[in-house]
């Protein structure tokens, strides 16, 4: 393809360094095991799905003489099977265990990493509540003591289960049906959820349900066909806003945990609204650049965004990046485009990113930041 | 028991020193004689004692077959011929006939020479050696001898690399050597057709990794000496493997052309003069019946590379040079790396693998003071990067392959098998087939069931289909004959005709039996009663009264007697052959019933 080498030859300036690697299947996971590997997962709902947990390959890890390390090549590390796709997949910190959440919606499996061997072993399996169709539990790790695990597809069904005596430890308690959109635990005892309307709540866990939240964006054109999903970013520094909140329309909104119903600020993406598959929606905060942000799943790209730069009326906001590499890379030259599943920022490389695609791609970038320029 | 065994030699699981045993149908083959390139000492060599302890090589091989010519794969092949003794023939495709000579002598040289070492082959060894060679073509059956055949197939990776399928009867053994899936600039990717042999054998090195692209790792070269030229710098690239280098100079010339860039790139003189030879060797190769997967272009004219002279090197400014050898043992590479290396805007690119002893190999150790000839010191500014070009098959490219060749069972060797135990469950669930991990030293067997070809004479299939019932495809039918077996020919024939052609004469057996009867009359007339009764009861039978007085059923006799004590008993003598043994039961049992009352 033409255009693919004059990309490549574009892709000099553009990165620092660049890795694209072809799974054996499409992942929509993208989990962080220690900062050397990351796990990804099939989600095909016909056939056994793969679970791997991948090393990156060395020169990715170590600070000097990296010209030394000719290996490019990610390390198959463990391996396992499943026989139910996989959609979300959290590892408990300090532990082996793994857990993963897909279709058939009624169970999460609970998986077992081992140093002798390198298969993954399947250990057991959370009942969570019957869901109908296709609605799956969202799933977020406690890690302490006693891991627990915060699982959930609605607001009423909401719930944490102790990880060792499956006993259920927490249990929202309310009868909202709502649908939810992603869940994130932000420490010993706050997590946070985003339900696929929009709205936003902040949680305690000590306390019986009274969550500080708003009500959702307000009602606009198309609000009701609207997806979101958030993420809660650790702030570096300085006051702000550390949540940020995607719609299925391209609009990104950052929101102050102390004040959920006021957006700090808020922009419109340049991507192709509506996503063709909002529950692929994803927006990260960079963990060490700050008021940086990625999203993904509109398509084959992943945008990057300095939230510092906008004016926050609402209007149209341009990335300082955009990696499109999925769509020049593409070899299999099917009808449809890819579509980015998941992307996420690695731990200390302040701007390398992962990300996946639907044609099973898995790159591994590092952007070049022009605007740095003297 | 028919089976096939394996057995990979050498201690240790590291990778290099590829040297695999198998026996099958009776036959003995070594699959290459490699050199591991980490030890110094008989550890680099596997151990031949697994062959045979006190016998002659010679004697136990059939014949010894190298897959390609990288050191880990024929490095250990003159010590083994010349050294430990072998005079039979090993196999080999024709580039790598040509190429291996000189890659064994290199090595021999930078051993002998840099590192001084004592029993080491010498220069008439591996001519001595190099005379057992029989060449192959891709595709081409070879007969070993009258049982033994082998065939090489295309495996892409280096120019000349074969994978081989080594074949006696109906059983068959593939080994694929070093191999790639993803097709490259210049080689293409390797291929095999569905020949289904029992046993696939495959390098498991890289088989637990899943490979960056090549365009990514394009990209990284090209980053790395635009950076450098940019900066002013000079770029050394020392390359051996003929058509690396070529690849490389692809890659830059397409580069230097879309980037406008002037900085010279230079092909030192020695490359050149090999390169028509490869050329030639390049074109026959890749000509045979392979897959055309990658660009067709003359490798040999370039736009912006030219010839190197020497006085180049002092050239100012930024420039590109290939120079030979690889390793920057010798020669002109090690020449302008001499030059070079005090200036950190300089940079040399390893693109491969380098010999303990080589200044590459201590460089990329991070050293960065080197001891020259007359205790010289270098100090090395230059940057040094290493890049790994050489295409392997990673998990992806495996089973890609086993998907091709559909083998009964698969190997993996050179893997540690606690690292690969999910790789083998996904090649026995997604092929479901037998996966082992043999270490080292260890023998694999496989069982197999051959099928042998026997025919069966007209006569005797029409004895059986006379027999009524047609035969049913899916219940066996049981078919009595004699297997003759001669001059490795096999028949199946009726037992007469058997008795007729090997001049024999036929035992008879003979059964006889008595049942007694209560009957006062004489003889002829219980003779009358029988033959009465069993006509009227045995419908489907020949029933016949002899004018002699006894009765036949079919070709059982029945003949009556007086008992010799008692006149109101009768004995009957019933008597068979073996061949009648069921009726001849059964006219038994009714006989022993008794006779209905005679009306009259």
């Amino acid at each position: 393809m033409e255009s693919a080498e004059d990309w490549l030859v574009e892709s000099l300036r553009l990165y620092q360094d660049f890795h694209a690697f072809d799974l054996s299947e499409a992942t929509r996971v993208l989990e962080w095991i220690d900062d050397k590997g990351v796990c990804v997962a099939g989600y095909e709902s016909l056939k056994k799905n793969e679970i791997l947990h991948l090393l990156l390959p060395l020169r990715l890890s170590v600070k000097e003489n990296q010209g030394l390390f000719p290996e490019r090549d990610f390390k198959v590390r463990h391996g396992g099977f499943s026989d139910t796709s996989v959609f979300d997949l959290k590892h408990v910190l300090d532990t082996r265990l793994l857990v993963t959440s897909g279709l058939p919606g009624c169970h999460l499996h609970v998986w077992q990493v081992t140093e002798d061997s390198d298969v993954i072993q399947a250990v057991s399996t959370i009942a969570v509540q019957e869901e109908e169709g296709s609605l799956w539990p969202r799933v977020a790790v406690f890690s302490s003591m006693a891991p627990g695990v915060l699982h959930g597809a609605r607001l009423r069904g909401l719930k944490v289960v102790d990880l060792e005596t499956q006993k259920t430890t927490y249990s929202s308690g309310v009868g909202d049906s709502e649908e939810l959109s992603s869940l994130q635990v932000l420490d010993a005892d706050t997590f946070a959820f985003c339900c696929a309307s929009g709205r936003l709540g902040l949680v305690d866990i000590r306390q019986k349900w009274a969550p500080s939240e708003n009500a959702g964006p307000g009602p606009g054109p198309g609000a009701a066909a609207r997806r979101w999903c958030a993420e809660v970013g650790g702030r570096r520094r300085g006051p702000g806003p550390s949540i940020a909140s995607l719609g299925s329309d391209g609009q990104l909104c950052l929101l102050d945990p102390r004040d959920l119903c006021h957006p700090v600020s808020s922009g419109r993406c340049p991507v192709s609204a509506p996503s063709p598959a909002p529950e692929l929606l994803r927006v990260t905060w960079a963990p060490g650049l700050d008021d940086c942000l990625a999203i993904s799943g509109f398509d084959g790209t992943v945008q990057v965004y300095d939230a510092t730069s906008w004016d926050g009326t609402g209007g149209q906001v341009e990335p300082v990046f955009t990696h499109r590499g999925h769509i020049f890379l593409e070899d299999n030259q099917t009808d449809t485009a890819p579509l980015v599943t998941t992307h996420t920022w690695h731990p200390h490389k302040p701007r390398t990113l992962l990300s996946a695609a639907s044609d099973a791609s898995l790159h591994v970038w590092d952007w070049v930041d022009h605007r740095a320029a003297c | 028991m028919p089976e096939i065994r394996v057995t990979p030699l050498g201690a240790g699981q590291d990778v290099g020193r590829s040297c695999i045993l198998v026996s099958i149908g009776g036959k003995n083959v070594m699959l290459d004689c490699g050199m591991h390139m980490g030890f110094n000492d008989d550890r680099r060599f596997p151990d031949f004692s697994y062959i045979t302890r006190n016998g002659r090589l010679t004697d136990f091989l059939d014949c010894v077959i190298i897959s390609h010519f990288h050191l880990d794969h024929c490095g250990a092949l003159p010590y083994f011929s010349e050294m430990v003794g072998y005079d039979g023939p090993i196999y080999m495709t024709h580039p790598t006939q040509a190429i291996c000579p000189i890659l064994l002598e290199d090595y021999r040289k930078i051993a002998v020479d840099k590192k001084g070492e004592a029993n080491f082959f010498t220069s008439q060894m591996i001519k001595d050696c190099m005379k057992k060679v029989v060449a192959v073509h891709l595709h081409q059956t070879v007969q070993v001898d009258d049982e033994l055949e082998i065939k090489a197939y295309y495996a892409g990776h280096v120019l000349g690399a074969a994978m081989f399928q080594i074949k006696v009867g109906s059983e068959s053994v593939v080994y694929t050597g070093d191999y790639n899936m993803t097709p490259d600039r210049h080689l293409g990717a390797a291929w095999i057709d569905k020949c289904r042999p029992n046993l696939l054998i495959t390098e498991s090195t890289y088989a637990t990794t899943i490979r960056d692209s090549k365009r990514c790792r394009e990209r990284d070269f090209l980053k790395k000496v635009h950076e450098a030229v940019e900066r002013g710098g000079k770029v050394l690239i020392p390359v051996f493997a003929l058509g690396r280098a070529q690849e490389l100079c692809i890659l830059l010339e397409t580069f230097w052309e879309r980037m406008n860039l002037k900085a010279p790139i230079y092909f030192s003189t020695g490359l050149t003069e090999k390169a028509n030879h490869y050329y030639k060797l390049f074109i026959t190769w890749t000509n045979q019946k392979i897959r055309k997967t990658f660009v067709q272009r003359n490798m040999f004219e370039f736009k912006h590379i030219k010839a190197f002279d020497r006085a180049f090197a002092d050239n100012p400014g930024p420039m590109v040079v290939f120079a030979t050898p690889g390793m920057l043992h010798a020669g002109q590479s090690l020449q302008i790396f001499r030059k070079w290396a005090g200036n950190e805007k300089n940079m040399v690119i390893m693109p491969g693998y380098c010999v303990q002893g080589t200044v590459g190999h201590k460089i990329l150790s991070g050293q960065r003071k080197l001891e020259m000839e007359g205790r010289q010191v270098l100090e090395v500014k230059m940057q040094v990067e290493y890049m790994s070009f050489s295409a392997h098959a990673d998990a992806k490219g495996i089973m890609q392959l086993v998907g091709q060749a559909e083998p009964e069972s698969v190997l993996l060797v050179h893997g540690e098998a606690k690292k690969m135990e999910f790789l083998k469950q996904k090649i026995e669930q997604e092929f479901r087939v037998s996966c082992y991990m043999p270490a080292n030293g260890e023998t694999v067997t496989l069982p197999t069931s051959p099928s042998i070809p026997v025919g069966i004479s007209l006569g005797l299939l029409k004895r059986e289909m006379a027999q009524g019932l047609l035969p049913d495809a899916k219940k066996p039918r049981l078919l009595h004959g004699t297997l003759i077996m001669k001059d490795s020919n096999f028949r199946l024939v009726s037992s007469e005709q058997a008795l007729k052609e090997l001049g024999l004469a036929e035992h008879q057996l003979r059964f006889t039996c008595r049942v007694h009867l209560h009957d006062p009359r004489k003889e002829q007339e219980t003779a009358m009663r029988v033959y009465s009764h069993l006509k009227s009861v045995l419908k489907e039978h020949c029933v016949q009264h002899l004018p002699d007085g006894s009765v036949t059923v079919e070709s059982i006799l029945i003949q009556a007697a007086a008992h010799s004590e008692d006149p109101g008993t009768k004995v009957l003598l019933v008597s068979w052959t073996y061949q009648d043994e069921e009726l001849g039961s059964h006219l038994t049992s009714l006989l022993k019933k008794g006779l209905p009352q005679a009306a009259s």
